[in-house]
């Protein structure tokens, strides 16, 4: 049995007294690509955001090949967390490209500060990401100078550049126009086909289809489906998850109905 | 018309000018240290303000309710005829009759860096807040603790977001060294102050003084400008 890459085990997240996470069980295997789908607010990024304790779980744990975020007496320490992070390349909705830096630069950064590469050693291998996302011809652009779908691909290279085991995409194309996103999901097909173990949320239902192994269909804070892509948006079982991808995949035909 | 037919701004040119410069050597001296002392300090203020430990945020704003509420005049003879003498008392306690003296570019340079820290930890510190909390989550999501974003993502852009408020900080503190005359730092208005009360040539002297303030403001308050532009187009 190919080894867990992610565990989840009885997850919750409360912010304040209201509970948004209610008990997530959750096992992402080696090279596996999970997609995270449902309605706005049903806790996705929450939980995509616990895996790498961006938010500390209110209870539950979260396991990194089989490496707890806390250490042996439940503790949380900055560093052990931030080492943890370095195998997990998050990439965010808004790009949180670093402005003040260069493409390249942002490419740089982190393999300087926290792999503690020389800089020549950052700069080929933040090229060689940064070519890989056809962004050869950018490299000294500012992100003010990029378009969106450019500055997403550069934070897709940030993050890659750091040489992580799993990726976590939060909705990477849903801040893009239109014509930006295709550019965008090359990237990430790519990434897929070539073996990454990941975890997306997205709103794009036919790349869902198209790269995931396996898709979750999440609402108000659990997991109400999971399976292949073709039982989910095929044979979608509950009610809740029928009426989602309804809406989703064909919202002409709900036009009569509202 | 007496005052019309004595006026000499010949004479006055000629034998102030290289006082002024001197003067003015003595004045960027007092201005480099003391802004980049305001820098240093503005920066930590804002990060200890910002650091969540209520004690060390406590006595900061203590410390800076002090300085804005007291004129930066007080503050500098306070530096220069009183801080010594606190500290000769402490050290007297191990050294008999020890006398602590500080010199007087010292006292002035100690003086602005401090009261202009306080002002520009403010603006560091609104800049510090207002940049977008992505930032931070991107960092740390890389690995960064919070003390890495902090030093080497969020405050580069703090600062630099904050160059044009610095600039007029600058130039408000190359008119402020004026105010080191009254303790004894021989800057322009010194040297100026001298001269006139021995030629009684005052409104030529004056004149030029003020005249060598203007030539020194005008120019850098356009770069602080172009600065604000540059800065505008890469937000
Ligand atoms: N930091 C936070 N503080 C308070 N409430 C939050 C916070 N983050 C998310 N929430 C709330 O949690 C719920 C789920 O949010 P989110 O996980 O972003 O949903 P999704 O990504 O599925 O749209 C929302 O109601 C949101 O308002
Ligand atoms: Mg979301």
């Amino acid at each position: 049995m190919p080894e867990k890459m992610i565990e989840v085990i009885d997850l919750h997240k409360s912010f304040g007294n209201q509970e948004i996470l209610k008990g997530i069980d959750l096992n992402v295997r080696k090279g596996e690509k999970v997609v995270i789908i449902g309605p706005s607010g049903s806790g996705k990024s929450t939980l995509l955001r616990c895996l790498n304790y961006l938010e500390v779980p209110t209870s539950g744990a979260i396991k990194i090949e089989g490496k707890s975020f806390l250490d042996e007496q439940g503790k949380y320490h900055e560093k052990r967390v931030a080492e943890l992070r370095t195998e997990i390349g998050m990439v965010f909705q808004s790009f949180n490209l670093f402005p003040m830096m260069t493409a390249i630069e942002n490419v740089m950064a982190a393999q300087i500060k926290i792999r503690k590469k020389t800089k020549e050693d950052a700069r080929k291998t933040a090229e060689l990401y940064l070519d890989k996302v056809g962004l050869a011809d950018r490299m000294n652009h500012y992100p003010s100078q990029l378009s969106g779908g450019q500055q997403q691909r550069v934070a897709i290279a940030r993050a890659l550049a750091m040489r992580p085991k799993m990726m976590l995409f939060d909705e990477a194309t849903s801040a893009l126009d239109p014509e930006l996103v295709g550019d965008v999901l090359q990237v990430i097909r790519q990434l897929a086909d070539e073996g990454m173990t990941m975890v997306l949320v997205t709103h794009e239902m036919r790349f869902a289809e198209e790269v995931g192994d396996r898709i979750i269909f999440m609402d108000r804070g659990v997991i109400v489906e999971e399976g292949s892509p073709e039982d989910i948006f095929v044979h979608p079982q509950h009610n809740r998850t029928k009426t989602f991808i309804q809406r989703v995949l064909h919202p002409e035909s709900l036009e009569g109905v509202q | 018309m007496n005052i019309l037919n004595n006026l000499d701004f010949g004479t006055a040119i000629h034998q102030l000018t290289p006082q002024l410069l001197q003067g003015l050597v003595i004045a960027l001296e007092a201005t480099i240290f003391g802004f980049l002392l305001a820098l240093v300090l503005g920066v930590l203020i804002a990060v200890g303000r910002l650091s969540g430990r209520k004690f060390l945020n406590g006595v900061l704003v203590v410390f800076l309710e002090m300085i804005r509420g007291t004129p930066l005049l007080v503050q500098l003879v306070y530096m220069f005829y009183v801080v010594p003498l606190l500290i000769s008392l402490v050290f007297q306690f191990f050294i008999p009759d020890y006398q602590f003296r500080m010199n007087p570019l010292l006292s002035g340079v100690l003086g602005l860096g401090i009261n202009y820290g306080c002002y520009m930890s403010e603006v560091v510190r609104s800049s510090i807040v207002t940049i977008h909390k992505g930032q931070t989550e991107a960092a740390l999501a890389l690995g960064y603790t919070h003390r890495q974003t902090m030093w080497s993502i969020i405050i580069p852009q703090a600062t630099r977001n904050s160059i044009p408020v610095f600039g007029n900080y600058l130039i408000m503190m190359i008119k402020d060294t004026s105010l080191l005359a009254f303790i004894t730092v021989n800057e322009l208005l010194l040297r100026t102050q001298a001269y006139a009360s021995q030629t009684f040539l005052t409104i030529e002297s004056y004149t030029l003084l003020a005249v060598a303030y203007l030539i020194l403001s005008l120019p850098l308050s356009q770069v602080v400008r172009l600065l604000e532009k540059r800065l505008r187009k890469h937000a």
